[in-house]
């Protein structure tokens, strides 16, 4: 790729940061640029803001050696109606100059061990059933494709829904009794972000 | 600005309404062009976007929705009143009589659809902003509106070309013969002549419109921002005229091969298979199509039946001329004293009453899964399954208040075991091995799961088919006893219900063949290293099963098989990484168990499959849809000699490479030659969708 002489080659040079809500002035707006080049829906800055606030430190940021943003994970964990307590991985994107590099991965594999910290049973996404790149790089880590979902995007486009199960017994949970319509208290992740795990990072031919 | 994030903004000098005048005489070429691009949006709006991003960019469709008119006569593209000199000329009559046919068209297929299953966005969007489309206006009025367009372009005294002219007038034709067609009051008798005119009628469509002249001004995304809504503009959804025409034709052969429901045997069985050769057409039905089929599948003339369905289908499963089914029983009356015991025969009826009233719903949920999408279809019938395990509970306590009247009647020896469980557990055992089928269809497992989940089908078929050969067994057993009591035509009855067990039996057997054939193969070449096989840093085998399992964990019966039990039969030698000495010795020797398993598996499967072809379409329940029938059973037919090429060229290969296979084996090093390509979905590669056959190349 010719584009990637413009970058720099060496990918320790890169740095990696955990999203700090006291920093969104500076972090947000080019969040904001760097995923709406990228997803095909739009999101409004409400969207980033219901995952920001509550999530911050499930979003993992990648910097390059001249301090510019060039990818970033965003993800939240919450009880879901099925009774598990679910992450959920809700954008992920990797500037085009720096893809193939692993960098998203790397950022997909913080956001994993963060919510495996935090006692996730499972991790869930969407992804465009056309993204072959993105789907290999979260099958590479375990993710399995667990429903189709037919026109699951705005534009039309069908999604897998992937799934990871972190702990046994992640499919036997049933919702308790508070915990009923748990998910619906909240904006959830279909309502929050349609677009989610589109990450057009991987739609680049390798 | 972001053009993405901030649509409808307006940029400098930009207005904020359209200048296009709906007024201005139009050419008869711009009328074609305009009524194309309306068909176009038409279809575009069919397969799932939105009116507004759709045929509600058209202004003069918007004209006349808007401001609403309280009239067909007050439906123009103006308002009011206008000086005779400034009124619409003949081509935007005609134009206009166009618009308010195919406005009349959205109104029945939104209500078509509305009246059945079906998911806003993912299948349709029904949303029309507040605008009314001539609900409460009859169909004889946009008739007359069409006739009255054709009638002025028939007239002499319209100068224009003669094959502009055809090719309006065939336009008009269309619109008149599709209103007609998607009419809501349609009898059922008649349906299968609105179709076929249409599909006559499309060619000459089709090989006119380079006759058209498009105008584009006359579309605008600027109307969205009038139109109720909470979302901001979006674009205009684009679809080109050749795959418009395409969906078009393809709604109206759907919908056409839907009206042949009606003439099928009034069996549940027939229309069960009718529904899901229905679901599995290529290219998938169009929501409005699978509504069209669903509405007459719900229809009262269909669903009243003189005979409940869900009795036929218990009848002809497991009680072949039955007493527990003796219409006699329900002629009984209680007993005037409340405390006298209520006679066998009316505590039989009463039974099977209580029991067919329970399965209406679950029964209902099947045939609604079955007319969805089929993404739709897999996930709605792990659901339908849980209804059904309860059932099957439910099942059992009523089974045993039969057994026990029958006792008492001196008749256990004419019923088998526990019929109604039995009944619910064949059909939920079918289901299962829908869903994981619907899984290959669909690309959700990767390849190295196909073994493993090629082994849970046949685990499953394999239990469906000593169920059925129980019911076998009892057919058997029946027949004899009427041919004993001459009962002879009764016994001949029997007898021919017992041809659509032995289909049955035989589908299950070769379901269950093939599925061990693959498993035991796909196996092999994940010890071979022959099959991608992710990493997976974050996961375990265990909860991956898990997860695969999950539909069906909570089922009593099948219960799933131990994670220690399934492992053992998906790696048989052990760690793919680093497997037993003795795979390298059986996988070596072309004689072992290994393959020849294998082989009498593959063998095994083509034998049933033929048995079942034998048998026939109507043994099988499959009368109506005889001809797909055929077809997919010679598919996997097709799939079984697939495998056998594949696993004789894996084996010929693994016994050329000498020492390669070793160090294959051992240290995952490329010396076998052998490359494995998988056909993903809708890539035609495959014989039968729901059986990937790997093909072996040159690696």
């Amino acid at each position: 790729m010719s584009e990637s002489n413009h970058a720099p080659l060496n990918a320790d040079a890169l740095q990696y940061v955990q999203y700090d809500g006291d920093k969104e002035e500076s972090y947000l707006p080019a969040i904001r640029q760097l995923i709406s080049k990228d997803l095909s829906e739009p999101y409004s800055i409400y969207v980033y803001r219901y995952f920001l606030y509550q999530w911050g430190d499930l979003c993992y940021m990648a910097y390059d050696s001249s301090s510019t943003l060039i990818g970033v994970v965003v993800c939240k964990l919450e009880p879901h109606r099925s009774g598990t307590f679910r992450g959920y991985i809700a954008m992920l994107a990797v500037q085009e100059a720096h893809r193939g590099k692993g960098i998203a991965t790397k950022l997909v594999c913080m956001a994993i061990d963060a919510m495996k910290a935090r006692d996730a049973d499972e991790i869930v996404l969407e992804t465009e059933v056309t993204n072959t790149a993105s789907l290999k790089l979260y099958e590479r880590l375990g993710f399995m494709r667990s429903k189709r979902l037919h026109r699951y995007y705005l534009n039309g486009n069908t999604a897998f829904r992937l799934v990871l199960y972190l702990k046994p017994g992640t499919a036997s949970k049933s919702p308790s009794g508070d915990m009923m319509g748990g998910g619906y208290g909240n904006m959830g992740p279909e309502t929050a972000a349609r677009g989610d795990g589109v990450m057009t990072d991987a739609r680049s031919s390798p | 600005m972001d053009p993405k994030m901030d649509s409808g903004f307006l940029l400098p000098n930009e207005t904020l309404e359209d200048s296009y005048n709906v007024l201005a005489p139009i050419l008869p070429e711009e009328v074609i062009g305009i009524m194309d691009q309306l068909l176009c949006y038409e279809m575009a709006w069919h397969t799932g976007y939105p009116l507004s991003q759709t045929l509600f960019t058209s202004v003069y469709i918007d004209k006349l929705l808007w401001p609403e008119p309280k009239t067909v006569e007050e439906a123009q593209f103006y308002r009011g009143d206008l000086p005779a000199g400034r009124r619409p000329g003949v081509l935007l009559e005609v134009l206009r009589a166009y618009c308010l046919a195919l406005v009349k068209c959205c109104d029945f297929v939104i209500a078509k659809i509305t009246g059945r299953d079906y998911f806003e966005e993912e299948d349709f969007c029904t949303h029309t902003y507040n605008r009314v489309l001539f609900v409460q206006v009859p169909l004889d009025v946009f008739l007359r509106e069409l006739d009255a367009a054709v009638e002025r372009m028939e007239d002499t005294d319209l100068e224009m070309s003669s094959s502009l002219r055809k090719a309006i007038i065939s336009r008009l034709d269309f619109r008149r013969d599709f209103l007609r067609a998607l009419d809501l009051d349609c009898p059922l008798e008649h349906l299968s002549n609105y179709w076929p005119p249409i599909l006559s009628n499309l060619t000459s469509i089709f090989t006119t419109q380079q006759l058209g002249k498009t105008v584009p001004g006359s579309f605008s995304t600027k109307i969205q921002r009038r139109l109720a809504s909470t979302v901001p503009p979006r674009p205009i959804v684009e679809l080109e005229f050749k795959d418009a025409f395409e969906k078009l034709k393809q709604l109206c052969i759907d919908c056409e091969e839907a009206t042949r429901f009606t003439s099928l045997e009034p069996d549940p069985l027939e229309y069960q298979s009718f529904l899901l050769v229905f679901a599995s057409r290529a290219p998938t039905p169009l929501p409005y199509s699978r509504s069209y089929l669903a509405t007459l599948l719900f229809h009262p003339q269909i669903l009243n039946a003189t005979s409940s369905l869900p009795l036929t289908d218990v009848r002809t499963l497991v009680l072949p001329c039955s007493t527990i089914l003796s219409p006699a029983n329900w002629s009984f009356s209680p007993p005037r004293n409340p405390l006298l015991p209520k006679p066998p025969r009316l505590q039989l009826a009463l039974l099977v009453d209580e029991f067919i009233e329970r399965t209406g719903q679950p029964y209902l949920d099947f045939w609604t899964a079955l007319g969805q999408n089929t993404c739709r279809l897999r996930r709605m019938l792990t659901h339908v399954i849980g209804g059904w395990d309860q059932l099957q509970t439910d099942a059992s306590i009523v089974d045993a208040d039969l057994m026990r009247v029958v006792t008492e009647m001196g008749m256990r020896d004419e019923v088998m075991d526990s019929p109604l469980t039995v009944w619910v557990y064949q059909k939920k055992l079918w289901m299962i091995e829908k869903c994981v089928l619907l899984g290959f269809e669909q690309d959700i497992y990767l390849p190295d799961e196909y073994g493993g989940m090629y082994h849970f089908l046949s685990l499953i078929s394999g239990r469906r088919k000593v169920v059925l050969e129980a019911i076998s067994a009892h057919f058997v057993t029946r027949a004899r006893q009427l041919q004993h009591a001459d009962q002879l035509p009764e016994a001949a009855d029997v007898e021919d219900g017992a041809q659509h067990i032995a289909s049955l039996i035989s589908e299950a057997d070769g379901v269950s063949s093939l599925g061990a054939a693959l498993a035991s193969f796909y196996t092999v070449l994940l010890y071979l290293k022959v099959l991608p096989r992710p990493a997976r840093p974050f996961s375990s085998q265990e909860l991956r099963f898990e997860l695969r399992m999950k539909p069906f964990l909570a089922l009593q019966p099948p219960e799933v098989p131990p994670f220690k039990d399934w492992l053992d039969k998906v790696q048989p030698y052990g760690p793919y990484e680093l497997p037993s000495p003795s795979f390298l010795a059986d996988v070596q020797n072309a004689d072992s168990q290994l393959w020849s398993n294998m082989d009498a598996n593959i063998k095994r499967a083509k034998e049933a499959f033929s048995a079942v072809m034998k048998i026939g379409a109507t043994n099988a329940k499959c009368g109506g849809v005889k001809e797909a029938w055929a077809r997919d059973v010679k598919g996997v037919l097709a799939s079984c000699v697939a495998l056998g090429i594949a696993v004789a060229g894996v084996r010929s290969r693994v016994a050329r490479s000498g020492g390669g296979i070793k160090m294959e084996v051992e240290m995952g090093v490329q010396g076998l030659g052998i490359g494995i390509e998988i056909p993903l979905m809708g890539t035609a590669k495959r014989y039968a969708e729901g059986w990937v056959v790997a093909k072996v190349v040159k690696g």
